[in-house]
């Protein structure tokens, strides 16, 4: 499941590491044991659980994917014919499909920028605060990071209501004639807002993680480029930046697999109804199994989800063995 | 050029050389201006917390009127009394705290085998392994929910705190594995090598080496599991009746035709943010330590 | 199940089959009047969130009854409306069912085509030959009857009494009165939230009711096929009338559906809204604490300032809930005799007493004496109900007409335009 605000920072900070860590890394694995079977028992359980879970469930929605399965074949034990390519064909000559798709990429692209942006300004801006209201940016955004998804998705449904919110309240108190305004007419202005969610509650998880990173860029060497007479732009980009760099690739693609597959925050702010401009992927793969009853369609949208990730995931993975060390 | 340099670093730690006051001046603002800004970005980020605050506290006639005010005129506390004796809060609440606490220490149990596996032994199938654990992260969830659904019910996992715990365990799982890899990563081999000269035995290796220098990692990792587990709501609601439901599945209950109640909606929203804040407390200085290990073993 | 069954087989997996052998075989009628000694079972019925909330009097007292007669005991779940026909669909394609369940009348047809529930002998149950048409339709498949009507709604228009006495005004008898009422209304009125008549854009029911009272249709079966009909002249009319009234007399966001309106309503700020029958009351006053029906009353701005009337010339949606008996459920006849108790004349009268209407004609005069019933009951004689296609639940789950009528509203597309669309879309997803 997704989860902007959910994953934690930790462990990840600790793996920038310069040089140094990867001989003393190198050196160590050299001397990994191969250990026999132990190994094998030690990885069983989670391989059980992880196989047994999701490997069978899996699979029986890539089957269902090539059937026709509707209520009745559910509810009665019918078998349901098999289709072929059916499902696909369909999917992907649906001109709605392509159209939540590309809106589910701009969404991915605008909230992930904005985010690990955000995020990184709020992580330099940290160290550059007096330690009270450094205190304060943390207490909040731990405030944040604890709000669960579905209540700060109603928390901003409730913001934004045209009749009762304070938004428009505030803002017509600006003197603007926001009166009744539908922050969801357009859905321009609704993805707005669904975006300000995302971001406000990706950010805590983003800044806390290269805070925590920023700690490790020597200090000796930005005051020696400091005397040497660079600008605070040349030392973010020359020295900051590439020791966060692998962090930020992780937490960036951490983030677009999160919102990619994005779902409660529309859901939610749209009283579990999204209209059609309110559809990413995944509320729609949903919307077309469990309201339109039409499971194998839901499965092959879902499949294909899966296989448009699949080339994000194909760079994640690589830049998880690379600094990991894994292999 | 050296005029701008102040503005990065730490400047009263700055060796001053040239043209000290201008820059000091400039310091001066710049660091009067980012404190503005982190004024400003807390406020952003609070705001909305104020006013779930703002809301839990009032009367249903003062929630529910054109020109909301900013702050609650007749304070009360009956939106929390509403929704704590709500039909079936304190059931989910405890559903919740349970499911929770079981999931993430079986995750973390399961996941701290599987990760010692990955860390401390090359094997064949290694890395396969690693490609499970890495790519089960992208499946949509609910795309599975029937299939996994009718799975369950087959073994008589539906309708318990169980079945969903066990489905929880495996949501957290590979992120479990794979910060605990890290975590186990950043031990020093030459340390069990040490150890077992010493005449340690294998288990007492892990027991007096690795599990204690983990300790900060397992706690760091638990913090993911826990926001995770304790925030699902579509698996528990599709698996589970009324009664055996977590807070989330809760939440949803104020949504009725007739409206939102919102204020019920938000005190109960505050208190389900509570166990995970009190959480978050706890082990607060655990998180920066988990944050800060590699660093300091590396 | 067998599909699973094959699967699973082929897999070697065989623990699974036997969860997968106790679907009903389809043989008997559950028999509502079988004498069955129900000591020690406990029957399990799902019912939608509003009966906990609005009536739960009617379920506990039909529960002490039924337990009294059969010695089983009930245990009752409620069910949120958000997200409940993907938990009920993974329900009844397992084996642990529930016996009774109640599903929206406009749902019922998907359930009861596709053979979710068992067949019913209608006889056995109370005012049976007059039940409302709009409720009982949905349970008849191929001369068959599958459900039992449980209770029902009509919207009628209701109004702000005091705003209607400042401006000289009496309750409207035609739709011209109405028109003309709020033209006064606006005039005399200048707040800038101020609504002559309230009408949310994605409003399905009454954009639809605006559809029959001009002679529309929504769609007709022709033969073996559906044909969607919101193009057709009449219908057209109705949109177009309804549009003129949203545009001139709501100022009301055009997004959102009817589920705000009594709230803003009760802000005084309106002078009339087309609602639910039961809304007349909440909009004068709600329990204190809303999660406990039974805590004391909190009185709003237009406590005592509210009066409904039928809504003039526009005939009412009738709608409603059912009840059926689960095709797995190992308790057929007991639920039967639970539905038998639950929906009889002395609980329906509860209902009634909860502002409710009946399942039946007959008992719609009763409900007519009940104060504040007047108007809805009179609406419910004039009535209409959706297209009885199998499909019809995935026209409403699918928004089509929310969005058809949002996008009118908006000013986006002209009636016609979004018509055509609707039209398009009705017809594929009814006939595929």
């Amino acid at each position: 499941m997704s989860a902007v605000d959910t994953p934690s920072a930790p462990a990840r900070p600790t793996r920038p590491g310069g040089p140094p860590q990867s001989h003393a890394r190198r050196r160590r694995r050299r001397s990994a044991s191969s250990g026999g079977a132990t190994p094998y028992w030690l990885a069983v359980p989670s391989l059980i659980l992880i196989i047994g879970l999701l490997g069978w469930p899996m699979l029986r929605m890539i089957i269902l994917s090539f059937q026709n399965m509707r209520l009745r074949e559910l509810f009665q034990g019918i078998a349901p014919p098999w289709v072929g390519l059916d499902n696909y064909t369909r999917v992907l000559t649906d001109s709605v499909f392509w159209t939540v798709t590309a809106r589910t990429v701009v969404f991915t692209i605008v909230s992930v920028s904005l985010t690990v942006v955000l995020g990184l300004a709020i992580a330099l801006l940290m160290r550059r605060v007096a330690p009270s209201v450094r205190i304060a940016m943390i207490v909040a955004m731990m405030f944040v990071w604890a709000i669960p998804q579905l209540v700060a998705a109603q928390i901003f449904r409730w913001l934004v209501d045209s009749d009762f919110g304070v938004i428009n309240y505030l803002l017509t108190q600006l003197g603007l004639d926001y009166v009744n305004h539908s922050w969801f007419a357009k859905p321009l202005e609704g993805w707005a807002v669904i975006t300000a969610l995302v971001v406000w509650a990706g950010i805590p998880f983003i800044a806390i993680t290269l805070n925590a990173g920023l700690t490790q860029v020597p200090k000796e060497l930005v005051e020696a480029a400091t005397v040497d007479g660079a600008t605070p732009w040349q030392i973010l980009r020359n020295i900051t930046l590439p020791i966060l760099r692998q962090l930020i690739i992780i937490v960036t693609t951490l983030s677009v697999i999160w919102n990619f597959g994005v779902f409660t925050q529309p859901w939610v702010i749209r009283s579990g109804q999204p209209e059609p401009g309110y559809q990413t992927l995944a509320t729609y793969a949903y919307t077309v199994a469990f309201k339109n009853n039409n499971y194998s369609l839901g499965s092959a949208i879902s499949v294909i989800t899966v296989v448009l990730l699949f080339g994000v995931m194909a760079y994640y993975i690589r830049q998880m063995f690379k600094i990991g060390d894994v292999d | 050029m050296a005029t701008i340099a102040p503005t990065s670093g730490r400047p009263r730690r700055r060796p001053a050389r040239e043209s000290d006051t201008v820059t000091v001046g400039r310091s001066q603002l710049a660091t009067v201006l980012a404190n503005v800004v982190g004024i400003g970005f807390v406020i952003l980020m609070a705001f909305p917390v104020y006013w779930v605050l703002n809301t839990a506290f009032k009367p249903s006639n003062e929630i529910l009127q054109f020109d909301p005010t900013l702050f609650p005129h007749n304070p009360t506390f009956d939106n929390f009394v509403s929704a704590f004796n709500a039909p079936y809060f304190q059931e989910s609440l405890i559903n919740g705290v349970l499911i929770t606490l079981g999931a993430v220490f079986g995750a973390i149990v399961v996941g701290f085998l599987g990760a010692l596996a990955i860390a401390r032994f090359r094997f064949y199938g290694r890395k396969g392994i690693i490609l499970v654990v890495l790519g089960v992260q992208m499946v949509p969830l609910v795309a599975v929910l029937i299939p996994l659904f009718l799975m369950m019910q087959g073994f008589g996992l539906t309708k318990n705190l169980l079945g969903v715990a066990i489905v929880y365990i495996v949501l957290i799982l590979p992120y479990t594995i794979w910060t605990l890899r890290g975590f186990i990563y950043g031990i020093p081999r030459e340390l069990d090598e040490a150890a077992l000269i010493d005449g340690c035995t294998q288990r007492q290796v892990f027991w007096r080496i690795i599990l204690p220098l983990t300790g900060p990692g397992l706690v760091a990792t638990s913090v993911y599991g826990f926001i995770q587990a304790w925030n699902e709501f579509i698996i528990i609601n599709t698996f589970n009746d009324q009664s055996q439901q977590n807070l989330m599945a809760w939440l949803l209950q104020n949504q009725t035709q007739r409206g939102t109640y919102w204020g019920p909606m938000m005190a109960g929203s505050i208190m389900t943010a509570i166990p995970v804040v009190i959480f978050f407390l706890i082990i607060q200085r655990h998180i920066a330590t988990g944050l800060t290990a590699g660093a300091v073993k590396g | 199940m067998k599909r699973k069954i094959a699967v699973a087989a082929a897999l070697a997996a065989t623990m699974l089959a036997a969860a997968c052998g106790s679907s009903d075989d389809g043989g008997t009628t559950p028999n509502a009047d079988a004498s069955v000694d129900g000591a020690g079972k406990t029957l399990k019925v799902w019912l939608m969130v509003d009966a906990q909330s609005g009536r739960k009097n009617v379920v506990d007292e039909a529960n002490a009854r039924f337990t009294q007669a059969t010695g089983a005991q009930v245990q009752v779940e409620y069910q949120q409306w958000g997200d409940h026909l993907a938990k009920k669909d993974a329900t009844l394609a397992g084996n642990d069912v529930p016996d009774v369940m109640e599903l929206g009348n406009t749902e019922m047809p998907k359930y009861v085509f596709n053979g979710a529930f068992a067949e019913l002998d209608k006889n056995q149950f109370e005012n049976s030959a007059n039940w409302l048409t709009g409720l009982s339709a949905p349970c008849e498949y191929e001369g068959k009857t599958y459900c039992v009507p449980y209770y029902a709604g009509a919207r009628v228009l209701i109004y702000n009494t005091d705003l209607f006495k400042k401006s000289g005004l009496e309750a409207p008898k035609t739709y011209a009165d109405v028109l003309a009422a709020a033209d006064k209304l606006k005039a005399d009125n200048s707040s800038s939230k101020f609504n002559a008549y309230y009408m949310p854009g994605r409003y399905q029911y009454a954009g639809l009711a605006w559809v029959h009272g001009s002679g529309g249709e929504i769609a007709k079966q022709e033969g073996e096929k559906w044909v969607a009909k919101l193009s057709e002249p009449g219908a057209q009319e109705g949109l177009t009338k309804w549009k003129d009234l949203v545009d001139k007399y709501s100022v009301g966001d055009k997004t959102k559906n009817e589920v705000d309106q009594a709230q803003i309503f009760a802000q005084g700020q309106t002078g009339m809204m087309y609602g639910a029958s039961w809304e007349v009351g909440s909009v004068q006053e709600q329990p204190k604490d809303p999660n406990d029906p039974d805590s004391p009353k909190v009185k709003t701005k237009v406590h005592g300032k509210v009066a409904a009337v039928a809504m003039p010339e526009i005939p009412s949606f009738l709608g409603g809930s059912n009840l059926a008996v689960v095709g797995k459920s190992q308790n057929q006849d007991l639920a039967a005799q639970w539905i038998k108790v639950f929906t009889d004349t002395k609980s329906q009268e509860l209902l009634i007493a909860n502002k409710v209407l009946p399942n039946a004609t007959n008992l719609l005069d009763k409900a007519a004496q009940v104060e504040g019933n007047e108007a809805s009951a009179e609406a419910a004689k004039s009535s209409w109900f959706v297209p009885m296609a199998p499909k019809w639940a995935d026209v409403e789950s699918a928004l089509v007409i929310q969005e058809m009528l949002g996008s009118i509203a908006s000013g986006q597309a002209s009636p016609a335009e979004a018509a055509k669309k609707a039209d398009d879309q009705i017809n594929t997803i009814l006939n595929s």
